[in-house]
């Protein structure tokens, strides 16, 4: 593993200070971030919720947003995200007889502001 | 697609620096053409009100064309990156509020840009038309910043930014025209800087105002100052205020004072150079800040003050390097578990930006490793501060030769800042190059020799010219890219801790930078302080390095 491992670094930032930098800044983060989430990211669940809602710090674009759903075996579903309702909230119907195991819900949002965030919140469903 | 996404994050920090420049510098520039050049233009000789009138327009087409393209870009930027990773046709993303508000923008400084076109000085009309549209740029940005995205106190918030964004060109973005008026003739000169304080004293109210709006609707706390990346930002920003403010001041006196003779105006000149160095640099953290989450977004998992004087307490410097087949070192090794441990257990679930990437694990030998190598890097700006120092002496002959000890920093860089690779790992050069970090490292190595030659080389007077504003540039370059770089978009303790580091090499950089400058370019009363103030940073600097730690 690099020692110098981000641009960030001290060292390199030391270097920067002394030459022309040529490495520049390092990756931006952005606003939009969660604030609350039904399921809870680690969350274990007996039964699959009707519905999964992500509720962020940020007004959000919902039609310029998305949710995913990747099971165990990396298998993606698009959600449909519900256009109206709260602005800081994503929510999305779950699909009916999700199997049990290990799941994760990918969510990119866009906010109002032009920034775009990703995230995920793994979840476990257990088995009846 | 993923290296664009991977450019995404660094590109847009960068992007919205130079736009967040180039527009406080058109919006000052037409606020000076409007306020001051026009109206005192009247009361000047016809050369010198020509010249004025000529030099305001110009400012503004140059910012407008910087602005322009600048906002063009990120606008551009951010629809790449939905369209990377949305199923939906273009039309439809061009519907995104962004894209509106930034349509809006480039088309208000389309107008201000045909505005400034006729050569003759503005008529009534004209000046109105040109403050109309320049309001429209404000509006456009206004509306597209982060204050339309919050959901509580949205209009307080979209006063702040507003006052902000129209103090900061006030005060900052008429500093090129007027920098340039001081080659008027003197009397002149003076009453353009006389009549441009009181727009720097107004642009400074207004930011304040806008200040206290950030306050209460991003911060809120004491604790999120120091807890979180936004306020400690905010902090730096701040501290970078009060130094363009005791600038300010000092202008104020010597415009107030100053002999009406060419002479007179070097030194109010080298000081509005530096104001504009400390305000590009104030605008890159400005940047910086609006790509984090606001500190009141992220009441959990703050870095409280026990754990930052923890951190910062020093400790004697790591000079023996850990064997580079070490294993961990076990006490520090169970820390670092158990922290990783609480982490995984951590409710909040996590966010990113695309293309943000993940901090490596690391163990207790990487850590020592790396103190090890700031250590001795410390120890070597250390060295060249001192040595400088006895330089700025002129007794010690022999000290002129201190950019030497940085072709051994760039030795010590090149063979230990990538371990697993050559000469230390067993990874050979040419293999190792195909990783972008090891390539960074590298060149930087090189980077740092070509500066060591090029500062030896004009220590001993081999070279002239411009050449000799190679340090002070990069110290400034380094400086501001440093205040603008990553910031981790949740609280993770461990980046805020480095981000709370960083800071003050940061600040060091640009005052060592701006001295180095006025040192350069005189006038002689100025330089002497120039002289002895830069080694002094570069003291500051070596010594953060040497109580560095990372755990």
């Amino acid at each position: 593993m690099s020692q110098l491992a981000s641009p960030a670094h001290p060292i390199l930032l030391l270097a920067l200070l002394l030459a022309l930098p040529v490495c520049g800044a390092g990756p931006a983060a952005a606003h939009a971030i969660v604030v609350t989430s039904e399921p809870t990211a680690g969350a274990t669940l007996a039964a699959a919720p009707a519905q999964v809602s992500i509720r962020f710090n940020s007004r959000l674009d919902h039609e310029r947003s998305r949710l995913l759903l990747i099971g165990a075996d990396n298998a993606q579903t698009a959600l449909a995200i519900a256009a109206e309702g709260d602005p800081v909230v994503l929510a999305a119907p779950l699909p009916p007889g999700l199997a049990p195991g290990a799941w994760r819900l990918r969510w990119q949002v866009l906010a109002i502001d032009g920034h775009i965030t990703r995230g995920d919140i793994p979840f476990t469903l257990k088995a009846p | 697609m993923e290296q664009f996404l991977d450019l995404y994050g660094f590109a847009s920090v960068i992007l919205h620096a130079v736009e967040l420049v180039a527009r406080t510098v058109l919006l000052g520039s037409v606020l000076f053409w409007v306020l001051l050049a026009v109206p005192l233009g009247r009361l000047l000789p016809p050369g010198d009100a020509g010249r004025l009138h000529a030099i305001a327009r110009r400012t503004v087409i140059l910012g407008g064309i910087a602005s322009l393209a600048a906002t063009f870009l990120l606008g551009l930027l951010g629809f790449g990156a939905l369209q990377a990773t949305l199923d939906l046709p273009s039309g439809a993303l061009l519907g995104a509020d962004f894209i509106l508000f930034t349509g809006l923008d480039l088309l208000a400084m389309l107008v201000l840009l045909a505005l400034a076109l006729p050569r003759e000085a503005p008529g009534r009309d004209r000046r109105l038309a040109l403050g109309g549209a320049a309001l429209l740029v404000l509006l456009a940005v206004t509306f597209g910043s982060h204050a339309i995205a919050r959901t509580e106190g949205r209009a307080m918030l979209l006063a702040s930014t507003a006052l902000h964004q129209a103090g900061a060109a006030f005060w900052l973005g008429g500093l090129p025209c007027l920098i340039a008026a001081l080659r008027l003739t003197p009397p002149s000169a003076r009453r353009v800087g006389q009549r441009y304080s009181l727009l720097a004293a107004g642009g400074v109210g207004l930011i304040l105002l806008g200040s206290a709006g950030f306050w209460f609707g991003f911060i809120g706390s004491v604790e999120a100052v120091y807890g979180t990346a936004y306020g400690s930002m905010a902090a730096t920003k701040t501290i970078m205020l009060v130094l363009l403010l005791a600038l300010g001041a000092m202008n104020y006196r010597l415009l107030h004072r100053m002999a009406p003779t060419p002479g007179g105006t070097l030194r109010l000149r080298r000081f509005i150079e530096a104001e504009m160095a400390i305000g590009i640099a104030v605008l890159a953290v400005a940047a910086s800040l609006t790509s984090v989450p606001p500190a009141a977004d992220l009441p959990d998992d703050r870095v409280t003050w026990a754990e930052i004087t923890e951190r910062f307490t020093p400790a004697w410097p790591r000079l023996t390097s850990p064997d580079h087949a070490d294993l961990a070192i076990p006490a520090l090794q169970a820390q670092l578990d158990a922290e990783w441990q609480q982490r995984q257990a951590a409710q909040r679930p996590q966010a990113f930006t695309p293309g943000e990437g993940l901090l490596p694990p690391r163990n207790a030998t990487d850590i020592a490793w790396s103190e090890y190598n700031h250590h001795w890097a410390g120890i070597m700006v250390l060295l060249v501060g001192f040595a400088a120092l006895l330089d700025a002496t002129g007794r010690v002959k022999l000290a002129r030769h201190w950019p030497l000890v940085f072709l051994g920093l760039a030795a010590f860089l090149l063979i230990r800042s990538d371990p697993e690779a050559w000469p230390l790992g067993d990874i050979g050069l040419l293999e190792s190059l195909r990783d972008p970090e090891v390539v960074q490292h590298k060149l930087a190595s090189l980077l740092v020799v070509a500066f060591a030659v090029s500062e030896w080389s004009v220590r001993l007077d081999l070279l002239r010219g411009r050449v000799r504003f190679v340090f002070p540039l990069a110290m400034l370059a380094g400086g501001v890219l440093l205040l603008a770089h990553t910031h981790a978009i949740s609280n993770i303790k461990e980046a805020q801790l480095i981000e709370l580091s960083h800071l003050p090499l940061a600040l060091l950089a640009v005052v060592a930078g701006c001295a180095r400058w006025t040192e350069l370019r005189g006038p002689p009363e100025l330089a002497r302080v120039g002289r002895w103030l830069w080694p002094a940073c570069l003291i500051g600097i070596g010594l953060l390095l040497l109580i560095y730690r990372e755990a």
